[in-house]
Parts: structure tokens; C-alpha cells; sequence
């Protein structure tokens, strides 16, 4: 830790910079906290003078919002967070998992070609609105439209070339002599690279997770093209929150989009540690 | 004990024989459990209470008992509803006793209403069933009905009669024709009266000062604007930037920026067509409504460019603004405290402005845009079932019902809902706003709804809006938005368009059919 203070006009560089960052964060919040009618008031309130949990109340119960005349909020979001918690949950474990074998495979046991890389990209390589009408054909001859056994089926398939390709370069970085150590101490390969490697790319490990779990969380197209009534994710339930009477409701969907953040901010805020390592490494080590 | 109907049946005898007062005639009528729509349209009705209560609840009740057999044969005792996001306040209040009167519980799966389109014409090739009936707007008849995802109604229609085409009960006439048919065959129940009117503030008209300064300055009394060029001199005289109040609140925005060209140029006499599907918005006259566009951006609220239909209404309803154009919704929001603060009261509604065609003739056009209505998958497990809720759901006594409910789009579509209004929707409109829907109605010209027509609309609004902002000129951006029109024709075919379009074109109001010359396509 070096102890040099900031300058004035870093000071203020910085500050600056944390204004901008964290007004969308405070606006959110603010807005969250707003009866209906300061949502959209001119001039703009900034901080209400009468705070309410109201938003909040309407996630859960929908007539909550009807005290003040808005009517029309029909669902309430619980089943929009299960559905989240569950797809982004399931879908990043499997794809980190998948994708952290997968790149010990390319990196120790790969044969160089050059079109593997291009092969495992591909997929990202096409605008998901181009190939969500193909899944929706497959997945409902096959029984897995409006399921979340098909949402994370997709999930995975899309965010499985990201998990691979960062987490290889992870392990690309690691000195293969290292697991060779272990090997010789008489371990097996799976169990040098469970003991060995993914230890030491832990803080690779951790940032890959909470890319591919930003990626999930805030996942929006196919959840839409997918779902009918089974399944609901946060970002889909966002986009549902406009009523005839009132328009949209700012203050509702601020509510649930401060509801989103907490996930993001507790596991960035565990894994801070190992996230500023991991997105460092390679630069580190190259 | 005398049963309801032999005392229901007495009461519109005694009435007809003139032994009963209009006032006790709707207390008892009230008394039986008859609907204040329907006891209200009997009471005035010329065909005589008898005559008119059978005939104004007929739909309602072919329906029901239609639902009642389909209900019963029914192995899947469900309804799903694809719906728009915000349309369900005025669906709600029956699921109950259809439920508990027909074992039929109603699903409603609700959409952002921009995707309602896109998941029609994904169920065409998912065919999951997971629909029974779905409410799009009317400018997916044709590509829904072409993709064989919903059914044609035309025959069920003609089995049940809707009451589609009553004079004193049907949909106004011609929205009756372009929001509802495609090709000339029932595809959907509209559900909806989707119109643009104009919105004023009255206490400025009342102002007398105002009134005099204007009257000094224009040399014509301050009222509602006729014609589009004094709806140009109000909203200069009114402008008053430095106090946060404009002119207008009408849209420069993408995606709604092509229906306010739309609405000029039909008030100019001209369609989007000419008979042989050739566009012809890039004439003299359609570069004339941009430039009176161009020229109202000076006086529009500086969201112009970014309102959404619901930002629009905030901004109004906060009393930012003289003139607004907007949907009866955006009415009904400016109408109630909750919503509009500064306009409950004060608000005079008139029919689109008039405009002058090129033989120097005073046209009156509306734009009848959006619109939402009920239409039947194919896929469904029921489809009768799902007829007969869209025909009982849209009945001239159920729809009056339905549509003052909070938290739904349905406005006033029929003509007794607004010549012949409930209380429920004179409370929630008002006599001279249901009048004036009416008045503009009659000469509303449909949106696109052909084959292709979002795409057509998606082009205009594209160009429309780059002329807005001053990255193209107006002809240079019409022409642009032509070849692209041309393009769609041609890769949607042009003999399949062209079709649509003269059946559309064959609906409009008379003065409109000959100022565009459609009167003489063939």
C-alpha cells in the first residue's frame, strides 16, 4: 500500500468520476422510494419528501399500488425473482464448470489447431434476435419452450464460449510445470488440476463467475421469446410494468431493479478480492 | 313467485305501452339486475323496449349461451389470453363468473404490447397451443391471418352476429370496416377505439385576456383550432417557453413521429397509395405536412422528441402545455386528479383539424391508429369457446361495462358508447368527449393494416423522423421512405397488397374517398 495522498485536482477528478458513476445508482434509489406521483414530476424531485415503500409493496402484492389510483399491475414479481435466482444460479454453475474443463482441455491437452477457437466462438457470433425464432421451433417440438430447463439450456449455450475463453487464458497463464510437480508427486491429472490449477486460478475462477452471472442476470431476449406463463425472469417482469392509467411504473421498476442489484453487489462484494486479482492476472503475468 | 325474465318482460311491455316513467322504467330496470348500458339504449331506443332489449343484449346473450355448450364439450376447462401489458383492468371483473358460471377459469398471459405482434407470428411456427385467444392490434390481422395463426371469424360471425354493423349499437362505421376486417372477412373484434383527437386547455380559451390579445392579433375568436393552420397560430400565441408551458405536446419521437404525419397528410386529401399501390406521401402534399412540422417544432415541449405515450400524457397532465394530440386514454389521464393535477376540468377536446385538399376543399380526417381487438389462435384446444369470449367480451352491453374499468386500453368503439353512454362512461369521458370521439371516427383513416404493415410503418417512421431532426430533407426523406415502400410491395407481392389496400381504401368516409380519388379505384 503506498501512502501518497491525491492531488486537488485529482480530488476532484475522482470525485467527479464517482458523481457520474453513482447518480443512475442514487436515482434508482431515490425513485424506488417515490410515490406515483413524484416519478415523473418537472421539475424532477431528487429526494422525496414523503419516502414510501409502496414500490416495493407492489412487487409483491400488485393492488398495493391502487391507494393512489393505479390500477392495472397484475403480477406480482416473486415469481420473476424465483425464475432469476434460479436460471442465473443453475445456468453459471453449469457454464463455469463446463467452461473451466473445457479450457484446461484446450490449454493442456489441445492440439493448437487454430480453429478451435473459432469453432467455440461461433456462437457468440450470431445476434441472439437472429437465432431465437430457430430455438423456439427446437425447443417447442422438443418440450422445452416456456420451461427453465430450456431457458438454462440457452443460457448455457451462450455464455459457455465466454467461460471458456476467459478461464483459459487463466490457466494458459499458469506454469503447466507446476501440475507436472504434482503429477510426479503421484497424482492423477484430474487430481492435479483440481488441487493445483484450480486453486491457483481461483481469482480467475471468481471473475468468470460473476461475468457469466451479470450476463444471466440481466438476460433479456430469449427469456422473452421463451416464455409464455411457466417461466419469468426479472428483466421480462421489468418490461411488464406499464398500466393504462398511469404509464410506466418508474417508481415499481426502480423498486425491483434495486431488488436485482442486491445479488450483484453481495457476490461482488465477497468476491472483491479475488475479482481485482483475477481480472489483473493475465496482464500480470504477461 | 314470478320469475326475473316474465318481471323483466312486463317492465318493457308497461314501458312501451306508456305506463311507466323513463326515470322508473331504469329503477327497475336496475332493480332486475339489467345493465345501466343496456336499460339506457332500451329506454331511448325507437324500436321500442321490447324490440330493442332483445336486440341490444342479443349478442351478449348468443355468446353466452354459445360459451355455455362450448364450455360444457370442453376437455380443457382454461382460456388463455395473450394480452398487452396494461390491458387487463378491463378483463378481470368477469374471470369470476366465468368460473364460477361456466367452470372456465381465464389465463391471462400478459406481453410488453410491442411484442404482442412477434409473439403472434411466433406462435405460427411454434404451434404450442399455449393461446386461445389473443389480443393484437389491428395491423396484425393480415400477416396473423396470412400465416394461418388465428381464424377467419367471418363464419361464426354470421353464426352469432356480433352486432358488428348495428347503426344505433355496431362499431362506428368505418373503424367497423379497417379495424376489424382483412380482405373483407371478419379476422378480429375490435375492443378498442384507438383515434387520435385533439386536446386544448379550456381555462386559456376562457382567459379574456387572452382572448382579446388574441382575438386583436389572429383577428378570429380564441376556441379550439378547425383547421391545421390555426392549430399552427394557438400554439404560437400560446407558447410560453420561460414559464415551462408549450404549444403542443404532439410527437417528434421514433416509432410514434409517423402517425403525426399520417394524420396531415390524409387531412391534406392525400392516402399512402395511389389505387395501383404506387406511394404517394412523397407528393406535394406530403412534403407540405412535414414542413408544417418542421415549422410547429418551434412551439412543441422540448420532450417532443422523446415522449412515449405514457411520457406525453405526464407531461400534460402536469400542465406543461396547451395542446396535446393523443389516444382517449391520454383524455381520461388528463381528466382524473390522480393523474392529471393541472387539467382535471380544464380540458376542451375537438376532432383532428381540418385541412385544405389541393381543388381547395375543407377536409376532416382522423387517424384511426393502433387499436387493439380479440382474435382466435388456430391452435386452440377451444376455438369456439374463444369465440364466443370475444363476441360476449365486446357485446355493445358488456363492452360499456368493461371499458370504464381502471387499468385497461379499451376506449369507447361502438356507437352506443358514446351516442348512447352509460353513466359509468359519461363519468369517465364525459357527454362532450364521447361526442367528439364520435365526431372523429367517422372520418378515421386506417393505419397500415396490410400485409407487411408494420414494416411499411417502420420505413415512414425511420425517414419521417430523420427529417425531424435535420439529418435529411423532406422530399429527400419521403422518396426515401417511397423506395422503401416499393421494395415491401414488391417482396410481399404486389397483386396480395394491392388487394388489402383496395379493400381498405373502399371502407373510407365518403369525402375522403373523393378527395383522394379512391372513390374511383377499382
Amino acid at each position: 500500500m503506498h501512502d501518497k495522498k491525491l492531488s486537488p485536482v485529482q480530488t476532484v477528478i475522482m470525485g467527479l468520476a464517482l458523481i457520474i458513476v453513482l447518480f443512475p445508482v442514487f436515482w434508482i434509489l431515490m425513485t424506488a422510494i417515490k410515490p406515483p406521483t413524484d416519478w415523473n414530476a418537472s421539475p424532477a424531485i431528487w429526494v422525496p419528501s414523503e419516502p414510501t415503500f409502496v414500490n416495493f409493496q407492489t412487487l409483491f402484492d400488485p393492488e398495493a399500488l391502487g391507494k393512489y389510483g393505479v390500477g392495472g399491475v397484475s403480477q406480482p414479481a416473486t415469481r420473476a425473482v424465483f425464475g432469476s435466482l434460479l436460471a442465473t444460479i443453475v445456468s453459471t454453475t453449469l457454464s463455469v464448470f463446463i467452461g473451466l474443463f473445457s479450457a484446461i482441455g484446450i490449454s493442456r491437452y489441445g492440439n493448437n489447431s487454430k480453429s478451435t477457437p473459432l469453432v467455440i466462438l461461433s456462437g457468440r457470433m450470431f445476434p441472439p434476435a437472429a437465432i431465437a425464432v430457430p430455438f423456439v421451433i427446437i425447443f417447442s417440438n422438443i418440450g422445452l419452450i416456456d420451461s427453465y430447463t430450456g431457458l438454462i439450456a440457452i443460457y448455457v449455450a451462450v455464455t459457455l464460449p465466454f467461460s471458456t475463453w476467459m478461464l483459459k487464458s487463466f490457466v494458459d497463464d499458469l506454469p503447466r510445470q507446476i501440475e507436472e510437480a504434482a503429477m510426479i508427486d503421484g497424482r492423477s491429472k484430474l487430481a492435479a488440476h483440481l488441487t493445483v490449477t484450480i486453486p491457483l486460478i481461483k481469482g480467475g475462477l471468481f471473475a468468470t463467475t460473476m461475468f457469466i452471472f451479470i450476463l444471466n442476470w440481466s438476460e433479456f431476449m430469449f427469456a422473452l421469446v421463451l416464455s409464455y406463463s411457466n417461466i419469468s425472469t426479472i428483466p421480462v417482469q421489468l418490461a411488464k410494468y406499464v398500466t393504462a392509467t398511469a404509464g410506466t411504473l418508474y417508481g415499481v421498476q426502480a423498486a425491483l431493479a434495486v431488488l436485482a442489484m442486491i445479488p450483484l453487489v453481495i457476490v461482488g462484494y465477497l468476491i472483491q478480492g479475488h475479482l481485482a486479482r483475477g481480472m489483473t492476472f493475465g496482464a500480470i503475468k504477461q | 313467485m314470478e320469475s326475473k325474465n316474465v318481471k323483466l318482460e312486463k317492465t318493457l311491455k308497461e314501458y312501451d305501452a306508456g305506463g311507466m316513467s323513463r326515470r322508473s322504467f331504469l329503477r327497475t330496470m336496475a332493480t332486475l339486475g339489467v345493465a345501466t348500458a343496456v336499460a339506457n339504449a332500451v329506454a331511448i331506443s325507437p324500436l321500442g323496449a321490447l324490440n330493442a332489449f332483445a336486440a341490444i343484449k342479443g349478442a351478449e346473450d348468443r355468446a353466452w349461451e354459445l360459451a355455455k355448450v362450448a364450455a360444457a364439450k370442453a376437455t380443457k376447462k382454461k382460456l388463455t389470453l395473450l394480452i398487452p401489458t396494461g390491458s387487463i383492468g378491463n378483463m378481470t371483473p368477469y374471470a369470476e363468473k366465468w368460473k364460477t358460471e361456466l367452470g372456465i377459469e381465464l389465463e391471462f398471459i400478459e406481453e410488453p404490447d410491442e411484442v404482442v405482434h412477434t409473439k403472434g407470428m411466433q406462435e405460427a411456427v411454434a404451434k404450442t397451443g399455449r393461446y386461445d385467444v389473443m389480443m393484437p392490434t389491428a395491423m396484425s390481422y393480415p400477416d396473423w391471418i396470412d400465416s394461418g395463426v388465428i381464424y377467419d371469424l367471418t363464419d361464426w360471425t354470421e353464426k352469432y352476429d356480433p352486432e358488428l354493423f348495428n347503426k344505433e349499437w355496431g362499431v362506428v362505421f368505418p373503424a367497423s370496416h379497417h379495424a376489424q376486417l382483412y380482405n373483407g372477412r371478419v379476422a378480429g373484434l375490435l375492443n378498442d377505439g384507438d383515434q387520435i383527437t385533439l386536446l386544448c386547455r379550456k381555462d386559456y380559451l376562457e382567459d379574456s385576456a387572452k382572448a382579446k390579445a388574441f382575438e386583436d392579433k389572429y383577428g378570429r375568436k380564441l376556441a379550439v383550432p378547425d383547421t391545421w393552420k390555426e392549430y399552427y397560430e394557438l400554439a404560437q400565441f400560446m407558447h410560453d417557453p420561460a414559464n415551462g408551458f408549450y404549444g403542443s405536446l404532439e410527437y417528434r419521437s421514433p416509432y410514434y413521429v409517423k402517425w403525426m404525419f399520417m394524420q396531415r397528410l390524409v387531412s391534406k386529401g392525400m392516402l399512402y397509395f395511389d389505387g395501383e399501390m404506387n406511394p404517394t406521401f412523397n407528393s406535394d402534399e406530403g412534403v407540405a405536412a412535414l414542413e408544417d412540422m418542421l415549422a410547429m417544432n418551434e412551439y412543441l415541449h422540448p420532450d417532443a422528441f422523446s415522449f412515449t405515450w405514457s411520457s406525453n400524457y405526464n407531461a400534460f397532465g402536469r400542465g406543461e402545455g396547451f395542446m396535446n394530440i393523443v389516444w382517449p386514454s391520454g383524455f381520461k389521464y388528463s381528466k382524473a386528479p390522480s393523474t392529471g393535477p393541472a387539467t382535471t376540468g380544464k380540458i376542451a377536446a375537438t376532432v383532428m383539424p381540418a385541412d385544405f385538399t389541393k381543388d381547395g376543399t375543407k377536409l376532416y380526417a382522423g387517424l384511426f391508429c393502433w387499436g387493439y381487438g380479440y382474435a382466435v389462435s388456430k391452435y386452440s384446444a377451444n376455438p369456439e369457446l374463444s369465440y364466443a369470449y370475444a363476441q360476449w367480451m365486446t357485446s355493445p352491453t358488456i363492452s360499456a361495462d368493461a371499458i370504464p374499468y381502471l387499468g385497461g386500453y379499451s376506449d369507447p368503439y361502438r356507437v352506443n358508447h358514446m351516442l348512447k353512454p352509460t353513466q359509468r362512461l359519461i363519468d369517465t369521458y364525459s357527454p362532450e368527449y364521447l361526442q367528439t370521439l364520435y365526431d372523429n371516427m367517422v372520418n378515421t383513416v386506417p393505419d397500415f393494416c396490410l400485409p407487411g404493415g408494420f414494416e411499411y410503418q417502420d420505413a415512414l417512421d425511420k425517414e419521417v423522423h430523420a427529417c425531424m431532426t435535420g439529418s435529411k430533407k423532406p422530399k429527400e426523406a419521403l422518396d426515401r421512405a417511397a423506395q422503401k415502400f416499393e421494395r415491401i410491395t414488391r417482396r410481399i407481392g404486389k397483386d396480395k397488397v394491392k388487394k388489402s389496400w383496395l379493400s381498405l381504401a373502399k371502407n373510407l368516409a365518403d369525402p375522403i374517398k373523393k378527395s383522394t380519388g379512391a372513390d374511383k379505384w377499382s
